[in-house]
């Protein structure tokens, strides 16, 4: 799975886009997804250098494609209304990290994430998010996204 | 109206499709036709097909990545960053229908036709694209050093044992190019693999090989030792910032020649030095047998390493049936079953030109001249670059030539010099049959078995 209730926090403190991403590389750490919690967050700043990823309503997907990725993974935080450069200058509150090794076996995970990415493109599927208020919650609202 | 769209971004997992989303739901809500084209890890979805193109009143083009242009010749285009997608996707599609008419030119393809070609080129990574460079480096050598000891030959196949005449030091100068052959190879390969600092333990493992008589076979070992090691130093050793000065000057060449070479001695060259003295073991051993199948024997070890230990001990096994005077049978075995492997390849050029890379067929030329002029290495370049078709192809077509030069029992009473010494050769018709049938079946074989080259 690429998700799993251990990939989830509701609660996360963090207030910069920074703090933020670290924590939540070190959350896939501890699940063996990445091998390299410094090289990781390398990639992904890297990545949110070239412009920021977080895509308006509140919402950001910071990402990295990087061999410090064992395995696929998407992890989830809600956080506070941190900063992010948003494009519609709002604070984001809901985050989704992404990480995809180098080379990666398969699309599968791919295709899951395409899924995601144009779901939270949609009102209702943000609010869900918004309004759900334990992990279970959370996984059935993904589940239900990408299915 | 209808309206299509492209969505690219750097690492195609996320933006790409989010774009793609943004673009169809406000294009619907516009109530326009839309279809998006995203370009993401997963690879091309949606493609968009001529007819939609032909029937479409506007395109979108939202990418940080080279999309493929050349097909909106003459429609409305804009062409604007992913990230404009996800802000102002209700903008854009607006933008797109009163965007002017993309004309395309003549840079564009030209730069688009280049970028396909590096694109291919890199695919093409790896062993195969190592081995392609040190051989494209290695030909010059062969075709001068082959052409150069032939030409000595046209003075008498042994004219070069007298010091100081013309053919002594032909034959001299030919030798110094094969003697570069192999450290070339290795060398360049070992460049191909580590960039500039694995040329020298490349070159020195490749010179390693030759006097171990290890062959083209040691020297692909040593070349593609030298560049992994290299590779890894550069990749592990991390020095303090004051002395990485040293690192390409003195750790990377100290380092890597000394643990490429003393592999060589130990690893490679032992095994060498047992299989030498096994396979004169062996052919000894076969001295009674039916002739026809050591014909066959020697003609699979001449082509198997070329120059390399195998070939070394039946070489040396043929001389050695030489009684002065006498013609051999196993003499001539040998030698026409070393003018097959170039002489089969010189052909394949010439009939399959689809499967070899330009200096390939160059070297083809060549190989005629050196096939017949009993020079077995005129057909290294071809079995460096992709061994495991041409070897068992030239092994397969010597060991005919070998077989049938036994069963029409020809002989031979000189060691070397191909066409050059026709007249030390007893049963010229049958020799030349033999030497033709291997050629033959050599080149059919890599016709069946090579495959057309890629590149270019």
């Amino acid at each position: 799975m690429l998700i799993n209730e251990n990939l989830i926090d509701m609660n996360l403190e963090a207030d910069t886009k920074e703090e933020a991403i670290k924590k939540l590389a070190q959350m896939a750490y501890k699940e063996g997804r990445v091998n390299d919690i410094d090289r990781y967050v390398e990639a992904v700043l890297k990545r949110e250098a070239e412009y920021s990823t977080s895509v308006g309503f509140g919402v950001a997907i910071p990402h990295g494609k990087t061999d410090a990725v064992n395995e696929p993974f998407l992890g989830f935080a809600k956080v506070k209304g941190i900063d992010w450069s948003a494009p519609d200058e709002k604070p984001v509150d809901l985050v989704f990290i992404i990480g995809v090794p180098e080379a990666q076996a398969g699309n599968e995970h791919l295709k899951i994430l395409a899924k995601l990415s144009r779901r939270l493109m949609k009102d209702d599927f943000r609010q869900l998010l918004r309004q759900a208020s334990s992990k279970k919650d959370i996984l059935a609202a993904v589940q239900e996204a990408v299915a | 109206m209808k309206l299509l769209a492209v969505t690219a971004c750097t690492t195609g997992i996320a933006h790409t499709y989010m774009a793609a989303e943004a673009i169809e739901e406000v294009a619907k809500k516009k109530g326009y036709e839309v279809k998006v084209e995203t370009r993401g890890s997963i690879g091309v979805e949606n493609e968009l097909t001529p007819e939609d193109i032909q029937s479409a009143d506007a395109i979108l083009i939202a990418s940080d990545m080279a999309v493929p242009m050349e097909r909106f010749m003459g429609k409305k285009l804009l062409y604007v960053p992913i990230s404009d997608a996800i802000k102002d996707a209700e903008g854009l599609v607006e933008q797109a229908f009163k965007a002017p008419v993309y004309k395309g030119d003549k840079k564009d393809l030209v730069d688009e036709v280049a970028e396909i070609k590096e694109k291919k080129a890199s695919e093409r990574r790896g062993v195969y694209k190592h081995l392609l460079n040190g051989v494209s480096f290695m030909i010059p050598f062969v075709v001068a050093g082959g052409i150069t000891i032939a030409l000595s030959f046209i003075f008498g196949y042994n004219a070069f044992q007298n010091e100081g005449t013309l053919a002594y030091y032909l034959k001299a100068i030919g030798d110094a190019a094969f003697g570069l052959m192999v450290p070339i190879l290795a060398g360049y390969i070992a460049y191909s693999i580590a960039d500039r600092p694995g040329l020298a333990p490349g070159m020195v493992g490749g010179l390693i090989a030759v006097n171990l008589n290890a062959g083209f076979l040691g020297g692909l070992a040593a070349g593609f030792l030298a560049g992994y090691i290299v590779y890894a130093i550069k990749k592990y050793i991390k020095l303090p910032k004051t002395l990485q000065g040293i690192m390409p000057v003195l750790i990377i060449p100290v380092l890597s020649s000394l643990s490429v070479g003393l592999i060589m001695y130990y690893v490679i060259g032992i095994p060498v030095a047992a299989l030498n003295t096994a396979m004169n073991n062996f052919l000894t051993g076969l001295s009674g047998a039916n002739a026809v199948v050591l014909g066959l024997i020697i003609g699979l070890m001449m082509a198997v390493d070329m120059g390399g230990p195998i070939n070394k001990a039946a070489y040396a096994f043929g001389t050695g049936t030489l009684a002065a005077g006498t013609g051999s049978a196993v003499m001539a075995a040998v030698m026409a079953a070393g003018m097959t492997p170039p002489l089969g390849l010189a052909l394949a050029t010439a009939l399959f030109k689809n499967k070899f890379t330009a200096a390939e067929s160059e070297a083809g030329k060549a190989a005629w001249i050196l096939g017949a002029s009993f020079i077995t290495e005129g057909a290294i370049p071809f079995a460096a670059a992709d061994p495991l078709r041409v070897i068992p192809s030239i092994m397969v077509g010597s060991a005919v030539t070998g077989a049938l030069s036994m069963l029409f029992n020809c002989t031979l009473s000189v060691p070397h010099g191909g066409i050059f010494v026709l007249f030390a050769v007893g049963n010229i018709p049958g020799y030349l049959v033999s030497i033709i049938a291997g050629t033959i079946v050599t080149t059919l074989l890599i016709g069946m078995l090579k495959k057309p080259v890629v590149e270019k």
